[in-house]
């Protein structure tokens, strides 16, 4: 039996390494494996993880206080950090990552229970709060990491739905077709009518079609911001065409008193196509027709 | 009959634009649950979009309270949307059709009266709210 006074954490991590790598990997590979059967790399995970034992030793080598946490330069750190955005793009859960140190901890205590180490009761609470401080502070730091890395990937998310949601479409000679889609705040807005004006210059456009088949709700701040944007277009010399206004959503702007009586409206984007042509004279035929 | 019970469904702070999608949403889906019809859930779902944008544009941040206070024989949703900003100074003036201080269509606040059954509107510096309801007969089963 060893004398707990004389038990050193650090050694003991290092000396058993081996054991504590098996049993951290036999408690979560199972599970990993279920959920994510064809993300889970067991070469590349045992490599990290005994590179995490290795820094855990050394971190454990140290007095940890209370008010401990990982300095963010440590090899375990940056270990962590890779490990864990990795696994975000991945697609795994916060529950999921927390879960590879949840592991961790359980076999580190199991493993300390192991070694009949009760001699002395309050040494081994020591070590137990020892385990306990350095695998709770770097399951939290593996949660802030996933945390950046999701909010990373939602911002860089929306940035490209706002290049992307706005495509003018030259639908024929000197017609341009803008669908609209999503939520229409101001600065959205802005962005189609940028777009919407520059195509219209550029195709020479004379009719503009803008398609709200995919805004949800129509309100008065959305109507207002289109009708700037179909003031916009109408001076540049383009007759606007709107199309894919919901029949409720034609009672509801009626009630508000949005008047878009002015403009030809359209309720489906084939109708609209249809008198958009009509506008710059032509029209689409069945060939057997035109025959 | 039993007295109509109020219960509280949704609350959802007003902080910014995305607020407001999630209470026209939570507006929608209790409209939906309580099997009104699809006009009725849009009006609802941009009456509430009004509100908490104004809130969001004139008070800066606030709060908007969704409440089923259905009974046997109608189902009534009734909708608070309060801030703290600095109220609305003239509200007869607030209430005509066209008028905007900041540019806007001036649609919102008559619209919403309209599309609404109820509307009460109480406002001085510091506590601006406004309660809408949209009551329909229950349909016999």
């Amino acid at each position: 039996m060893t004398e707990s006074t004389d038990f050193n954490l650090s050694h003991f991590i290092e000396s058993h390494q081996d054991k504590l790598l098996e049993s951290w990997m036999k408690g979560l590979l199972p599970e990993w494996r279920r959920k994510h059967p064809q993300s889970v790399d067991e070469d590349t995970l045992r490599r990290q993880s005994r590179q995490l034992l290795d820094g855990l030793a050394k971190l454990l080598a140290g007095q940890l206080t209370e008010s401990w946490e990982p300095p963010l330069d440590h090899s375990i750190t940056l270990l962590l950090r890779n490990l864990s955005s990795a696994r975000v793009k991945q697609g795994y859960r916060a529950a999921d990552i927390a879960h590879y140190l949840v592991t961790l901890k359980r076999v580190l205590i199991h493993a300390l229970l192991q070694e009949n180490l009760t001699g002395d009761l309050s040494r081994f609470g020591d070590l137990l709060a020892t385990v306990e401080i350095a695998t709770d502070s770097l399951t939290t730091l593996i949660y802030e990491i996933y945390a950046e890395t999701r909010e990373r990937i939602i911002a860089q998310q929306s940035l490209s739905l706002l290049e992307l949601s706005t495509p003018v479409v030259r639908l024929w000679d000197r017609v341009v077709m803008v669908p609209l889609v999503g939520v229409i705040d101001t600065a959205r807005a802005r962005q189609v009518t940028e777009r919407l004006l520059e195509s219209i210059a550029k195709f020479e456009a004379t009719v503009a079609i803008i398609d709200v088949t995919g805004v949800p709700i129509l309100d008065t701040s959305v109507a207002g911001h289109l009708m700037k944007t179909i003031a916009a277009a109408q001076m540049l010399g383009a007759r606007v065409v709107m199309t894919g206004i919901s029949p409720d959503g034609a009672q509801t702007l009626v009630k508000l008193g949005v008047n878009f009586s002015e403009i030809p409206t359209r309720a489906t984007l084939r109708a609209g196509v249809a008198e958009a042509l009509l506008l710059v004279g032509k029209r689409i035929l069945s060939i057997k027709e035109e025959q | 009959m039993n007295a109509p019970v109020e219960e509280v469904v949704y609350i959802v702070p007003i902080l910014d634009s995305t607020d407001v999608l999630k209470a026209r949403q939570s507006a929608r889906e209790l409209a939906a649950r309580l099997k009104l019809g699809s006009a009725d859930q849009t009006r609802l779902a941009t009456a509430v979009s009004e509100l908490t944008r104004n809130v969001l544009q004139y008070a800066g941040q606030g709060q908007c309270k969704i409440i089923d206070a259905s009974s046997d024989t109608q189902t009534r949703i009734t909708v608070v949307v309060e801030d703290h900003g600095p109220g609305i100074p003239d509200i007869e003036l607030a209430m005509r059709d066209g008028y905007s201080t900041s540019g806007g269509l001036g649609a919102g606040l008559p619209g919403v009266q309209r599309l609404m059954d109820e509307f009460h509107l109480i406002s001085q510096s510091g506590h601006t709210c406004l309660t809408i309801t949209m009551s329909r007969p229950r349909l016999a089963l």
